[in-house]
């Protein structure tokens, strides 16, 4: 019972401490997926996102306003993401919260909207674009929701626009054939359509979509399908071990497209477990850690030493993409500040404030971004690389980068 | 289980009207109203945050006496319950959405297409029991989990459905504030029901079934009607929790109503005791607080400066995961008969003091 109490008592000191603490700072909630379904991957995000945050507040903070947070482990489970934002929000006045999922993403839409809380997810689903509606096909505008690279829908356009071309240029007879791949489910089905449509547009081929579950296992049966539909190009709508299981299989029973592949299906650690492959194409919206001469990689690597004192663990692109869904949330803090305090609502205006900019020290690593109050698309330029792997030897080059027009029957979509 | 219940001296019962009483003694019944009237009081002494976990509490609630219905007093098992949970809410939203009809209206319409589809999917129950029913309702959470994905125009397919706010005499019910008080009305009317139910012809029936289906179809119960009936009833629960939690969102996606989530719902009725109406709510409440009480254990250790660093916090996230699926371990070995069987004892401990027995 001593122990309970002593317990009890311990914890509610933390709390006043933490109450104590948060006097003239702001505070910013972080959700994170480092146990749960996505974990494998939300854990180098989460790593970028948590390591640029305590960089920040060891660092000046928002132009000198300290600045709190908190990363919560939210396990990919939706309704612990909800009871933390409303703890935030009750408990610390949050004024802006770092995301991770589309589950969770998708769940605070309403709330965060009416709260003016501007959320920085790592959901690139198209329809978080649109905040005001405009488009017929927007299911729910999300005026408070940002995220910092292209959406799903418009890297698959970009890769689809690539293909087009790499089809001329190989000498391609005919039409080349296109083929989306993934579970039925809302993550890899979120570029599906606008995908295909492009696709289509640019004169593909499109064949029905071959439904690959999100868990690893042999898919050899689904690549023999992709065999008779005479695929080239295959749209990698899952990620991580099943997207591996996946090329290995294909690679099994000589199947052999041109992968492309969605954000978090392309990296070093993804290439490296295929082991084997050729011709694997995918997005990348930030510098690679490897990259030299990019102004900006002397603050990511400072960065990276919050968590890594050495200063030379690898980092995943994922990783730094996270820090820079941070750095742009500051900027736009930091024109709060100027501008009426640091609200919500001013951090949303914030975002406004400026076009195609890049956070300050991050130069060549973040691309320049454009958010207005009407289109939530703040980049709509890929960087294309292609991967190659051969027994753990991992080379990455840049293909090319691709800007698409913001076309209007493309927003939210 | 739940029979055993503490009566004053002197007071005999001579009619079966006077035994099936919901409350046992004027005293519990007082209590429980006054619970209801302090619950109420939440909203005005406690922040969002208690408001919120409360909301989560009653829509589970609701879905898991449905599924305590089923398996608990039936005996039916099922492993489809969050698909069901998950119909409601979509049902629910596209009612709304397509037919005009009030919000408040639309959740008990949603209620009953869940039960029609329950009853659909319970039709199996009509032949198999046991293992062989709890794989046939697996089925239905992956059907229906394939249907949320793909039938565009019910569930708006990948991207979801808007469900939208609740509506009464044209003020919305927007904030968790108006939000909690739904919640509350839904939850005591479907618990006052289920309390009811099972004090019914059918509920007995229903225990029948469970108890001895041999015994049960000689003393002249229909073992299929009774069988689908409870799938029925217990779908109904799931879509009238479904939908709640649809509407308090404002937005449903397929993503949610996962296999994991049935899972929950069957642990939340093993934690809460089998065949207690109250167990139902006892055990939803464990298990919505058990990882946040986690998560505060686990954000208290920050105030260490040991503790912030990420090898730490990562390692300590994992722990609380972990901890949670122990904890239901040690619940299952050392309180097999759950938290109402619990609640029981304590009150027989209160009653018989200082003797104890």
């Amino acid at each position: 019972m001593k122990k309970l109490i002593a317990a009890t008592a311990m914890m509610a000191t933390g709390l006043s401490v933490g109450a104590a603490k948060a006097e003239d700072s702001v505070f910013v909630g972080h959700l994170m997926d480092i146990t749960g379904a996505t974990g494998f991957i939300g854990k180098f995000y989460a790593d970028g996102v948590r390591d640029a945050l305590s960089y920040i507040k060891e660092n000046g903070g928002i132009d000198g306003t300290p600045l709190e947070f908190e990363s919560v482990d939210y396990a990919y489970k939706v309704p612990q993401a909800i009871a933390n934002y409303k703890k935030w929000r009750s408990r610390n006045n949050m004024v802006a919260m770092q995301g991770w999922g589309t589950g969770d993403t998708e769940a605070l839409i309403s709330f965060v909207a009416k709260d003016e809380v501007p959320v920085y997810s790592a959901s690139y689903s198209g329809h978080l674009t649109d905040p005001t509606g405009k488009n017929p096909k927007t299911a729910k505008p999300a005026p408070y929701n940002f995220f910092y690279g292209a959406s799903y829908s418009d890297a698959c356009r970009a890769m689809v626009q690539w293909a087009a071309e790499d089809w001329k240029k190989k000498g391609g007879e005919g039409k080349p054939v296109f083929s989306h791949i993934g579970d039925n489910h809302p993550y890899p089905n979120a570029p599906k359509e606008a995908c295909a449509e492009y696709a289509t547009e640019l004169g593909f081929d499109v064949t029905s979509p071959v439904v690959v579950s999100m868990k690893p296992g042999d898919f050899k049966a689904q690549c023999l399908t992709l065999k008779e539909a005479g695929t080239d190009y295959g749209y990698l709508g899952n990620l991580g071990p099943s997207v591996v299981s996946l090329v290995k299989s294909c690679g099994t029973v000589g199947v052999d497209p041109t992968w492309l592949a969605n954000i978090w299906a392309g990296d070093y650690e993804t290439l490296k477990t295929i082991g084997d492959v050729d011709n694997y194409v995918f997005p990348v919206m930030t510098s690679f850690w490897t990259d030299e001469g990019v102004p900006g990689m002397d603050l990511v690597r400072e960065i990276s030493k919050e968590s890594d004192k050495t200063g030379k663990e690898f980092r995943t692109h994922h990783y730094i993409r996270g820090i820079c869904s941070v750095y742009y949330m500051k900027e736009a803090m930091e024109w709060a500040k100027e501008n009426g305090g640091i609200t919500g609502p001013n951090i949303k205006q914030g975002m406004y404030a400026l076009t195609d900019w890049v956070p300050k020290g991050l130069e060549g690593v973040c691309m320049p971004a454009t958010w207005t109050a009407e289109d939530h698309r703040g980049i709509n330029t890929v960087n294309i690389y292609s991967g190659e792997a051969h027994g753990g030897d991992v080379k990455v080059t840049k293909l090319e980068t691709v800007t698409l027009p913001r076309r209007d029957d493309w927003l939210g979509y | 289980m739940a029979g055993f219940s503490m009566r004053p001296c002197g007071d005999f019962r001579t009619t079966y009207r006077q035994d099936t009483r919901i409350f046992d003694t004027t005293f519990v019944r007082n209590a429980a109203i006054l619970g209801i009237v302090a619950v109420g009081l939440i909203p005005f002494v406690l922040d969002g945050y208690y408001v919120n976990l409360f909301i989560q509490i009653s829509y589970f609630a609701i879905a898991a006496l449905g599924l305590n219905i089923l398996v608990g007093f039936t005996g039916q098992i099922s492993l489809g319950h969050a698909a069901f949970f998950g119909f409601g809410a979509f049902a629910s939203a596209w009612i709304n959405n397509h037919t005009g009809i009030p919000v408040l209206l639309s959740i008990p319409l949603a209620g009953m297409a869940t039960a029609a589809v329950g009853l659909l999917f319970g039709l199996p129950a009509a032949r198999i029991k046991g293992l062989y029913l709890a794989i046939a309702t697996l089925a239905a959470q992956f059907i229906l989990e394939d249907f949320f994905a793909r039938a565009d125009w019910f569930t708006g397919g990948s991207y979801g459905a808007a469900a939208n706010p609740i509506n009464v005499f044209g003020y919305e019910i927007m904030d968790d504030f108006s939000f909690f008080y739904v919640s509350l009305f839904f939850l005591v009317i479907m618990y006052v029901l289920g309390s009811n139910l099972m004090r019914s012809r059918d509920g007995r029936a229903f225990v029948a079934v469970r108890d001895h289906y041999l015994s049960a179809e000689i003393m002249g119960i229909n073992l299929t009607k009774y069988r689908l009936l409870s799938f029925a009833v217990s779908s109904f629960y799931a879509g009238i929790g479904g939908a709640l939690y649809g509407h308090y969102l404002g937005y449903v996606s397929a993503e949610g109503f996962t296999i994991l989530l049935s899972i929950q719902f069957l642990g939340m009725i093993i934690i809460g005791g089998l065949g207690s109406v109250k167990g139902a709510l006892m055990g939803t409440v464990f298990m919505v607080l058990l990882p946040e009480v986690m998560e505060t254990g686990v954000s208290a250790l920050s105030v260490f400066d040991w503790a912030n660093s990420t090898a730490v916090t990562d390692g300590l996230a994992y722990i609380k995961e972990m901890a949670i699926g122990l904890a239901i371990i040690l619940f299952l070995i050392f309180e097999p008969d759950g938290l109402a069987h619990r609640w029981q004892q304590i009150r027989a401990y209160w009653k018989l003091y200082p003797f104890s027995y």
